[in-house]
């Protein structure tokens, strides 16, 4: 348990002291929210970045969690983890040091977007309802923190790393309920679409905002996180390199 | 594919007092013979495990560590199998890897309560800033780590590994990429963990070093320990010391014990002897003594260097580069 809270301050101090990237994971999801969410001429929502809102902000989760992958790996070249994993600490507490660092790192990143959205025109919600937000981004940032850290684990280089990331983010997002409801979707990317468990969280915060207590998205997202957060805590637990 | 567990018994009841015990430990990636069958005991003492560039040597150290497992064979370190007590092992040792990893951003301060914390050392404020201070690095232990020269990093590694008080210490090429001075700072301090008890292995290319510091050394090629022993012992076994004094006149040749008289040429007369500089000052006086003028002596030692040659044979360059092995080499590494 120590283990896990010392692992993680690590990456807070150093992610606090280069400030550079603080702003720069932002651009992204900020530049979505304004030029498509406010630019997009929609005829099946009356206010599109309420619609839009939700999916920026997972798809926010969504590179914070595939970025933070990238720190395992770092820690693997620069030859940290070969200390890491001599020390006596439980090896999964490197697995659950990182999933809460990047998922605790995606929802600060997560609470900027939501107060920019806020300023050009989405509508204010209750504490209950952005307090529930909150805990699906979490349920969906440690699952894509324990995806991203496990493959990193596998894979040889960096290179190798960006190139998956890039690979599954764009994919990921295209084929979420992210920009459009399933309705107006193809009948294939409806498919694909359901299926996708960015979708899972994206209808969870929509339903959120609509005032339903999204039960049915919130224990498929429950499950699955359990399933991948147990299987990574398993490899972490047997690593050898 | 481990021992059996009878002869995992016996081992543990005979070799609970060395630090290392390992037993035909063998190591294969893929048909690449990493580790050979190596057995060694090592207790409280500064061993170096000296080799060329991947010969074996990181391979051995990681999987002491419990970083990789062996393919065959078996080790304990303070008592405990590498493979049925992982855990424990690790909490017993540190290990220092060659790539010099502390957190640029971080404190000196900072990088070794890291350690301290992950350790869950008790008194942990206070701990760290004894290592510090065992390391001289008390005066810069609040600046961030970019600013610090490759010796201190270095030094603070060891500080972060010293941070839980191990027993048995390991450190990959200690003092790779450090200027000369740094390099003697760094092996002044491995000797005075020595002392204290500790039990340190290292790994070194540097033939010098391991000659100067260490209490014992196995040269490895290919896997294989092909010598084991002191550095003085490898030299004294490869050649004796050769001792020329240049005389004037006449001279009988003495009877020393251990000086052996080899001949005469000119105005020089050779010897060889088991401990060339102690044998030096008694044969001066013995010399002096029967009425012979000296006027000057010579003595070389042999060097690790020349063990390494006697036991590797001259080390040829592979004709065509092995891509496969070495990319397998160097993703093992990582």
């Amino acid at each position: 348990m120590k283990g896990i809270f010392t692992y993680m301050k690590r990456d807070f101090l150093k992610w606090y002291r280069g400030r550079v990237a603080v702003v720069s994971a932002l651009v992204m999801p900020a530049a979505w929210l304004i030029f498509v969410g406010l630019a997009l001429p929609v005829k099946f929502t009356g206010n599109y970045l309420d619609f839009i809102t939700p999916g920026i902000l997972v798809m926010t989760m969504l590179s914070a969690g595939l970025s933070g992958g990238a720190l395992l790996m770092f820690d693997k070249i620069l030859g940290f983890l070969n200390k890491f994993l001599a020390l006596p600490t439980p090896r999964s507490s490197i697995l659950v040091g990182k999933i809460l660092f990047i998922t605790g790192r995606g929802l600060i990143q997560t609470t900027i977007i939501l107060v920019i959205a806020l300023m050009i025109g989405a509508t204010l919600m209750s504490p209950l309802q952005y307090l529930l937000t909150y805990f699906v981004l979490f349920l969906f940032g440690v699952l894509i923190s324990a995806f991203a850290t496990t493959i990193a684990l596998y894979l040889d280089d960096h290179d190798s790393y960006s190139a998956f990331s890039t690979m599954i983010s764009m994919p990921l997002f295209f084929t979420s309920s992210a920009l459009m409801p399933y309705d107006v979707m193809p009948a294939w990317l409806a498919t694909l679409a359901r299926l996708n468990p960015l979708s899972f969280a994206i209808d969870a915060v929509r339903e959120i905002g609509a005032g339903i207590i999204p039960s049915l998205s919130v224990i498929l997202l429950v499950t699955i996180s359990a399933v991948i957060l147990g299987i990574c805590m398993s490899v972490f637990r047997r690593v050898t390199i | 594919m481990r021992n059996t567990g009878t002869d995992a018994r016996e081992w543990d009841g005979e070799m609970t007092m060395n630090a290392i015990e390992t037993s035909n430990l063998t190591k294969y990636y893929d048909a690449l013979c990493a580790v050979d069958d190596l057995t060694l005991s090592i207790n409280n003492e500064i061993f170096a495990l000296l080799g060329p560039n991947g010969s074996g040597k990181t391979t051995t150290v990681l999987m002491l560590t419990t970083l990789l497992h062996p393919t065959k064979g078996s080790a304990t370190v303070c008592g405990n199998d590498i493979l049925r007590n992982a855990e424990e092992v690790r909490s017993c040792i540190s290990y220092v890897p060659q790539d010099m990893a502390v957190d640029i951003k971080l404190t000196g301060r900072e990088n070794v309560r890291f350690f301290a914390d992950l350790y869950g050392v008790e008194n942990a404020k206070d701990r760290v800033d004894e290592v510090l201070a065992v390391m001289e690095l008390t005066d810069r232990a609040d600046d961030l780590i970019k600013t610090y020269s490759g010796g201190m990093r270095r030094r603070l590694e060891l500080a972060q590994a010293l941070v839980h008080e191990p027993s048995v210490l390991f450190l990959d090429e200690p003092t790779i990429g450090l200027d000369v001075a740094a390099r003697k700072k760094i092996w002044e301090h491995i000797r005075n963990l020595r002392k204290k008890g500790m039990t340190i292995f290292v790994t070194t290319h540097y033939m010098d070093e391991a000659d100067q510091f260490c209490d014992r050394v196995g040269i490895i090629s290919k896997g294989r320990i092909a010598a084991l022993g002191s550095p003085s012992e490898l030299k004294a076994r490869l050649m004796k010391d050769v001792i020329t004094v240049r005389i004037e006149g006449e001279c009988t040749p003495p009877h020393i014990e251990g000086v052996i008289f080899v001949g005469r040429t000119g105005d020089e007369v050779s010897f060889t002897a088991e401990n060339g500089s102690e044998a030096l000052p008694v044969l001066a006086d013995t010399l002096a003594r029967s009425g012979a003028a000296i006027r000057a002596m010579f003595l070389r030692e042999p060097t690790l260097d020349d063990v390494f040659l006697q036991a590797v044979g001259q080390q040829e360059e592979p004709h065509g580069f092995e891509d496969a092995k070495f990319r397998i080499m160097l993703r093992r590494r990582k």
